[in-house]
């Protein structure tokens, strides 16, 4: 009812967010593609990592396409880790990427099945609650029941779909569902068709893969309550561990912006200052690596210490700023908000926690840098 | 710049690496092309003499050569394989009958650098290798020379192999060179002038020069100056077969390149790029068989798509064929499946066997002897140390902090010893107070075993220490390669790399120690290690000069974290050292100010720990001066308040013991201990004697000579001796005591209220009280009581002479400090004769209740005779009692061991039928399948049609149709009758409460139909007890405890016993002390883990729900995903019955 348009999505798929990019390098390396890919191997890797800020010329005109285009990076790693991947896809076989929470291996699946297939829609989410019907094929029970089995009841799973066009299938969190869902994926990987009993007779009993087929799975490594994978599953796969982002002042920005657009969704003014994110980023990656930045040996919470939640406690500092203005300095709040990331399931972890302080802080505190003094004395906070 | 250096004649300019496979193989072809009078080698000129036998047909490679002063200063080392270009040159030499010379600076003329074989690698600021890097894809650390070199080779010219390999180096050097490089080394320019002055003197004739390419640069031009003079210097050199496995650049050892046996296939492919694939090929079909052999799955298909992934990234890459990089990418890529620990510690060892390789070289007969064997003969005759031509063993005893020829003499002892030579014995010797020793003392002998196992040692260097060095390093080396560290393998490692004054493996061996130990050690090991840093500090090793350390500023720090973090794990423990422990760390740790982690964990501790632990975490929170000594002093009033049940007299002597482990420091401020000493002269006589046994019981623990501390506290506190003039006669007073006391019980029967003797009207009333020492309390004075409490053997009191003997017969051996004192002089106490009459006289002084407990405490010293006397009709059934028995039961003949089965029987019969009832509950209940609204199993047709009657329909035919609006399915039903639960059980010493208990369990869950229960009981072994586990008693009868650890081993037992991993349950009882590496273990865990078993892991498995375990190794298997706790046999069979209903 109100005049604005409301905004039609909050986040845009890979394969409209970098439409224009995925034409151009459609249109840019016209070497030989495996069967099924929108673009070359070569050009995939380069639409995930960049063109290292040169624009790339067009080779000849086309029609409603720039002459020249720098492609923007958008996954920061390793660039022979995206190969690797690339390459396995190319081979048409499963691609594990493994890591621990917040290493953006989704967005980098999503980004590869774009690149690879033009879309990223064939998903399974996977939770515990998946069945095998999201992996394989269900029923309108409806139909079922007034008309026995026929094609026009069966309901395809992405899998399925994705299997008839030579696409890439994405399942995320593959260890989120019971082993006796993931094992359906053994089959698909090794015989790359479905069969239909109910159909039996019919054309439709086979389902056969088109060339191009091909799965992206994605998995936590430290998550509780997950499933593990089946030894013969894993054997389907190809794994690449995704690590966390390597460099603090990349990770430190990558926080800032993250958190920023948090707080611009409710309007308000992000107002954290850089010592404050330095501090948090520097923390959780400590506590993270087991090392501190200085190289010195940390003990890691078994708690998850990853970027979406350092991401989570910059936008709470950031709120905290922002509504109750000049209450408290933000960085006295850090502490307390690392107790409450840490201290999840494991009580001694907030002994860890203790640990972290009475080493990396404290030494950083007589170093003399300031906002760490102040980390120090505000330990009483964690002593509860 | 590259085309003038291709193009220089003068000399012809073959830049080269070291090793370098591509470029090994084009050589013979580019000397060819060239075809010199005089080739250039980049060698010493010492080496020079070698060359003829190295250059032999008949050598096999790889081999080493190398040159040291005589007194060790600079050292070169030359290994060779068969893909170094210059051997590749020397050989081609030969062949054509052209002049070698070596080209490089003279040893003589070095200072003390070592690796100079790279020239100067880039450090920071490298423009133009940063720019190369970028034009070539591949992983980030790899080495330029590979990508632009190695990897580009397969297919091409020699000549353009050639131009690439000048082109690397050119490149690496304008980058040292130029404005933000750090210069080129002043020693490579050195060597670069001298290298000059080699080229002018070749003179007219046809010259190459075979030269690392970071120098080509250089030679473009004439030499500067005069040619510096060569010192007089005497450099033994030697020629040495070496071996595949110490050229690996991860051996340690200097000059090596990463997987030998790939760079050799590279070399016999001789730039064949399909030659490379099939050789990739090859590769990664034994690593996949490497991985079988482990029995773990790797077949065909893995292979298959390893090679594929390794082709297709290459070609990605644009290389003609897969490197190294991308075949070891592939491999990790297809078969490690993202598990660092588990499978990728296999895959890294079977593809370290295949790519690594086991070649050795061999040398061409009549090469001159050369090598370690000369090189010790002459060492031991400088040191005037007994050689070959001795016979006789010599005793030594060397003073190396005094005498600098000791010193030596020391070192070269250790060294030879860390070599495996049979030649020095060191014989223990003891300091004075118990402390480390400064002087030390062997037996040495030259034997024929000397001298057969020195040419062996050899291998690892031609000089004693260069060997010693290498052999710890490759040990290192191999153990990273494999299993990985242990804690006391990276302790050993540091004491014997400090005592062969190897400060260089000291520094890599502390790296090791800062990461290794806060992973994985014990809190004794921690200690361990801070205690061999303090001597390391101290400078009391010869040879590793304090100074080391300097590197590992924060080390000590950071082994103190550790060990803080372990302390958590201390909450379970009985045992008086574990609470020495945790004193000791707590005063370091006074030293550098109160940490937060540990005053938490101390907090915790004093209320959730074990007895023992608690008053040690008390007294220790005393000592960092985070609690006052009045609060401690006031609980341990409080305990010796309360201490009137057998069970809180048992918390009063372990809680005094922990408390007591801090005694020394504690005595400066006596007034933790006060309350407690008033208490001890404040009690009535009953009262005294009941707490007797607990409080002497404590005080053992600590010691006589401490004890003696404490005695001289309390005589200055009562102001009195004890043995003073004119004490009333004992025997008197004992029977006033008796006296009184019947009287006050015949008052009490017959409802007379006793009249108090502390009342002033009955002191006057009973005038002989007011004669007592002590009248307001007993008839025992302070003075006695205290005597009692704290006597040594055969000191006995006046006035209480049965008690203290009858408490020496219990308390009488000592241990500790000043425990030998005395030792000589004759026992003065009369022994009882035999326990029954023993036993008699403590039913007599103390009660019976107490005489249980005296008698279980006797059980627990070793006293085997004191169980017999316990009543099994009457006696109280406690775990405790229990274990105690059994633990003696091993050294039992069988016919004593049938008069203790009674007991035995009786108390496990009482012990599991108690247990039965409470844990049977958690066990019931079955499931079926049930109907849900979910979809995922089967349609549940007559469910829903019932459910959807009210959709139903006629069509326009007449037919019914039922629309379902709400279908109905069903659950996959689970039978749970065939779970099986497999209780992994350590019995390595410290768990012994934990295997009664266990046991107990185990024959209770044995009785539920729907579980088949197995009992592992490991050491080091593992012995498989299921059939005894309905039968308790034979089961813990049989349970041996004992011996080290090995969890890893148990736990692969339990794996092969595993048959339906979805419905097997593996239960872990252990402290997690594991012996071996602990990736082993998470491999393990990992293994069982991924197949879908069930497991947990019990840090302890009793009543108490406090463990004592190790932190650092249950916290890696809770992340290799094995959940830990401290449970009760309730919570266990909890967590079993939800397991099993699902």
């Amino acid at each position: 009812m109100t005049a604005t348009a409301p905004p039609t999505r909050q986040v845009e798929p890979a394969e409209d967010a970098h439409a224009a990019e995925l034409a151009f390098l459609a249109a840019f390396d016209q070497g030989r593609r495996p069967p099924g890919w929108r673009l070359t191997p070569r050009a995939a890797v380069t639409f995930v990592m960049g063109s290292g800020g040169d624009a790339l010329p067009l080779p000849g005109k086309v029609a409603g396409l720039p002459a020249r285009l720098a492609i923007t990076p958008k996954f920061v790693g390793d660039r022979a880790l995206v190969e690797r991947a690339v390459v396995t896809l190319a081979g048409e076989r499963g691609l594990l990427l493994v890591g621990e929470p917040g290493t953006a291996k989704s967005m980098l699946s999503e980004l590869l099945a774009a690149a690879v297939s033009g879309s990223s829609q064939l998903t399974v989410q996977g939770t515990a609650g998946t069945t095998e019907d999201q992996l394989r094929y269900g029923w309108n029970y409806a139909l079922l029941l007034a008309e026995g089995p026929s094609p026009r009841a069966l309901v395809p799973s992405p899998v399925l779909t994705a299997m008839r066009t030579g696409a890439v299938v994405r399942v995320e969190e593959v260890t989120r569902c019971l082993p006796e869902v993931q094992d359906a994926l053994v089959s698909i990987l090794s015989d790359r068709r479905i069969s239909v009993p109910e159909l039996s007779g019919t054309d439709g009993a086979t389902v056969h893969a088109a060339p191009g087929f091909t799965v992206i799975a994605t998995a936590n490594l430290r998550d509780r309550g997950v499933s593990e994978m089946s030894a013969a599953l894993k054997r389907r796969f190809n794994f690449e561990a995704v690590g966390p982002i390597g460099d603090l002042a990349a990770e430190t920005e990558l926080v800032r912006r993250q958190a920023k657009a948090a707080l611009d969704r409710v309007e308000a003014p992000f107002a954290v200052d850089d010592v404050v994110l330095e501090a948090l980023v520097t923390a959780f990656r400590d506590l993270r690596n087991g090392v501190s930045e200085e190289g010195w040996a940390v003990e890691r919470p078994s708690t998850v210490m990853s970027t979406a939640e350092a991401v989570s406690v910059a936008t709470a500092i950031g709120l905290a700023d922002a509504y109750f203005p000049g209450d408290r300095d933000p960085l006295s709040l850090l502490p307390g908000h690392l107790l409450g990331v840490v201290r999840k399931d494991d009580p001694a972890d907030a002994a860890r926690l203790l640990g972290y302080w009475d080493g990396a802080v404290r030494r950083r505190a007589e170093g003399g840098a300031r906002a760490w003094r102040r980390l120090w004395e505000l330990r009483d906070v964690l002593d509860s | 710049m590259v085309g003038q250096l291709a193009d220089h004649t003068a000399p012809h300019l073959i830049g080269v690496r070291h090793h370098s496979p591509a470029l090994a193989a084009v050589l013979p072809a580019l000397l060819d092309a060239a075809a010199p009078e005089v080739l250039l080698v980049e060698l010493p000129g010492e080496l020079g003499q070698w060359l003829p036998h190295l250059a032999d047909p008949a050598l096999t490679a790889p081999v080493a050569l190398s040159g040291a002063g005589r007194d060790g200063a600079g050292v070169a080392f030359y290994p060779f394989a068969d893909f170094s270009p210059e051997l590749a040159a020397i050989r081609w030499a030969r062949r054509n009958g052209v002049e070698v010379r070596p080209c490089d600076l003279p040893l003589a003329s070095r200072d003390d650098h070592r690796d100079d074989h790279r020239g100067g690698g880039p450090r920071h600021g490298s423009p133009l290798a940063d720019a190369l890097r970028r034009t070539v894809t591949g992983r980030q650390g790899d080495d330029l020379w590979d990508r632009l070199v190695e990897a580009a080779a397969p297919g091409q010219a020699p000549e353009a192999v050639r131009r690439a390999a000048l082109y690397v180096g050119w490149a690496l050097r304008s980058d040292s060179a130029g404005p933000d490089g750090d210069g080129v080394d002043p020693h490579d320019l050195r060597r670069e002038e001298w290298m000059r002055h080699a080229v002018a003197e070749v003179g007219g004739r046809r010259c190459a020069a075979v030269i690392g390419s970071f120098h080509a640069a250089a030679l473009l031009r004439g030499p500067d100056g005069p040619r510096e003079p060569v010192p007089p210097a005497d450099v033994v050199t030697s020629l040495v077969p070496y071996g595949f496995a110490l050229l690996d650049e991860r051996s340690g050892y200097p000059a090596g390149i990463r997987d030998p046996e790939w760079q050799q296939a590279v070399l016999a492919a001789a730039g064949d790029p399909a030659e490379i694939e099939a050789a990739a090929a090859r590769v990664i079909t034994a690593v996949c068989a490497g991985v079988r052999r482990h029995g773990h799955p790797a077949g065909p298909a893995e292979a298959r798509e390893a090679l594929r992934l390794s082709i297709d990234l290459a070609r990605l890459r644009g290389l003609p064929a897969p490197g190294r990089g991308e075949v070891v990418e592939a491999v990790q890529t297809v078969l490690t499946h993202a598990e660092p620990l588990g499978r990728g510690r296999v895959v890294a060892q079977a593809a370290g066997e295949v790519l690594v390789g086991h070649r050795t070289g061999l040398l061409a007969p009549g090469t001159p002897r050369s090598g370690l064997a000369p090189a010790v003969e002459e060492l031991l005759e400088e040191l005037r140390l007994p050689g070959p031509a001795s016979r006789e063993p010599v005793q030594l005893r060397l003073d190396p902090l005094r005498s600098p020829l000791d010193a030596r003499r020391e070192t070269t002892l250790h060294r030879l010893r860390a070599l495996g030579v049979p030649y020095a014995t060191e014989t223990a010797t003891t300091g004075v107070g118990g402390g480390d020793t400064l002087s030390t003392r062997w037996t040495v002998k030259w034997t024929p075993a000397t001298a057969a196992t020195l040419p062996v040692a050899g291998l690892w260097g031609a000089a004693v220490e260069p060997a010693a060095r290498g052999r710890l390093l490759a040990r290192r080396a191999d153990r990273a390669a494999g299993p990985g560290h242990t804690p006391s393998d990276v302790l050993t490692d540091l004491a014997t790399a400090a005592a062969c004054g190897l400060p260089e493996v000291v520094d890599e061996v502390l790296d090791d120690l800062a990461t290794v130990l806060p992973a994985a050690a014990t809190l004794p090991e921690l200690l361990t290690g801070l205690d061999l840093l303090d001597r390391l500090r101290a400078g009391h090793l010869p040879g590793t000069p304090a100074t080391v350390l300097d590197g590992h500023p924060l080390l000590v720090e950071e082994l103190e974290s550790a060990a803080v973090a372990q302390v958590d794990g201390l909450a379970g423990s009985h045992d008086p050292a574990d609470a020495r422990a945790m004193v000791e760390l707590g005063l370091r740790h006074d030293t550098r100010g109160t940490a937060l982690r540990l005053a938490a964990t101390l907090a915790r501790l004093t209320t959730d720990g074990a007895p023992v632990i608690a008053g040690a975490a008390g007294a220790t929170q005393v000592l960092l001066g985070l609690a006052t000594p009045t609060d401690l002093g006031a609980r341990v009033g409080s305990w010796s308040d309360t201490a009137t049940t057998p069970d809180r007299r048992d918390l009063l002597r372990l809680g005094l013991t922990g408390v007591l482990a801090a005694a020394a420091p504690l005595l400066e401020t006596p007034e933790a201990l006060n309350p407690l000493l008033d208490r001890v002269e404040a009690l009535a006589d009953k009262d005294f004697l009941d707490r007797l046994p607990a409080l002497r019981g404590a005080f053992t623990t600590i010691g006589p000579a401490a004890r003696t501390r404490v005695l001289e506290v309390v005589e200055h506190r009562t102001g009195a001796r004890v043995d003073v003039a004119g004490a009333p006669d004992p025997e008197d007073l004992a029977d006033w005591l008796a006296a009184e006391q019947d009287a006050v019980a015949v008052a009490a029967a017959h409802s007379i209220p006793a009249p108090s003797p502390a009342s002033p009207d009955s002191a006057v009333a009973r005038p002989e009280q007011a004669e007592q020492p002590a009248p307001d309390v007993g008839g025992l004075a302070a003075g006695v009581r205290w005597r009692l409490v704290l006597g040594t053997r055969g000191d006995r009191p006046e006035g209480a002479v049965r008690y203290a003997a009858a408490l020496d017969e219990l308390y009488g051996r000592e241990r500790g400090e000043g425990a030998a004192q005395g030792g000589l002089g004759a026992d003065r106490s009369s022994p009882f004769p035999d326990v029954r009459e023993w036993s008699d006289e403590l039913a007599e002084l103390f009660g019976d209740g107490v005489r249980e407990e005296v008698l279980a405490a006797a059980v627990e010293g070793g006293r085997v005779e004191a169980a017999l006397e316990i009543d099994p009709a009457s006696v109280r059934p406690s775990v405790e009692l229990l274990r105690t028995v059994l633990s003696l039961a091993g050294g039992l003949s069988e016919s004593t061991l049938a008069r203790l089965r009674p007991l035995v029987a009786r108390l496990v019969q009482e012990l599991t039928a108690q247990l039965a009832t409470r844990i049977r509950p958690a066990l019931s209940g079955l499931l079926l399948p049930t109907p849900t609204r979910r979809p995922g199993g089967k349609l549940d047709l007559p469910r829903t049609l019932r459910a959807n009657l009210a959709t139903a329909r006629r069509d326009a035919t007449g037919r019914v149709v039922v629309v379902p609006e709400h279908p109905v399915f069903r659950t996959r039903g689970r039978k749970a009758s065939d779970w099986r639960l497999i209780l992994a059980v350590d019995v390595s010493g410290s768990m012994e409460a934990s295997t009664v208990w266990s046991a107990l369990t185990a024959s209770v869950f044995a009785g539920v139909p729907s579980l088949s229960t197995h009992f592992l009981a490991f050491s080091t072994e593992v012995v498989d007890l299921t059939d005894k586990v309905g039968d308790p008693l034979s089961l813990l009868l049989e349970v041996r405890v004992g011996g080290g650890t090995h969890i890893a081993g148990a736990l692969r037992h339990a794996r092969s016993l595993v048959t339906v991993p979805e419905r097997t349950m593996v239960v872990l009882v252990s402290d997690f002390e594991e012996g071996g590496p602990v990736a082993g273990l998470t491999a393990q865990v990992r293994e069982l883990v991924t197949t879908g078993v069930t497991v947990l892991g019990c840090a302890s498995l009793d009543d108490t729900g406090a463990a004592r375990y190790s932190a650092s190794v249950a916290g890696a298997l809770v992340a290799a995903g094995m959940p830990v706790a401290a449970l009760s046999p309730q919570e266990l069979a909890r967590w079993v019955g939800e397991k099993v209903r699902g």
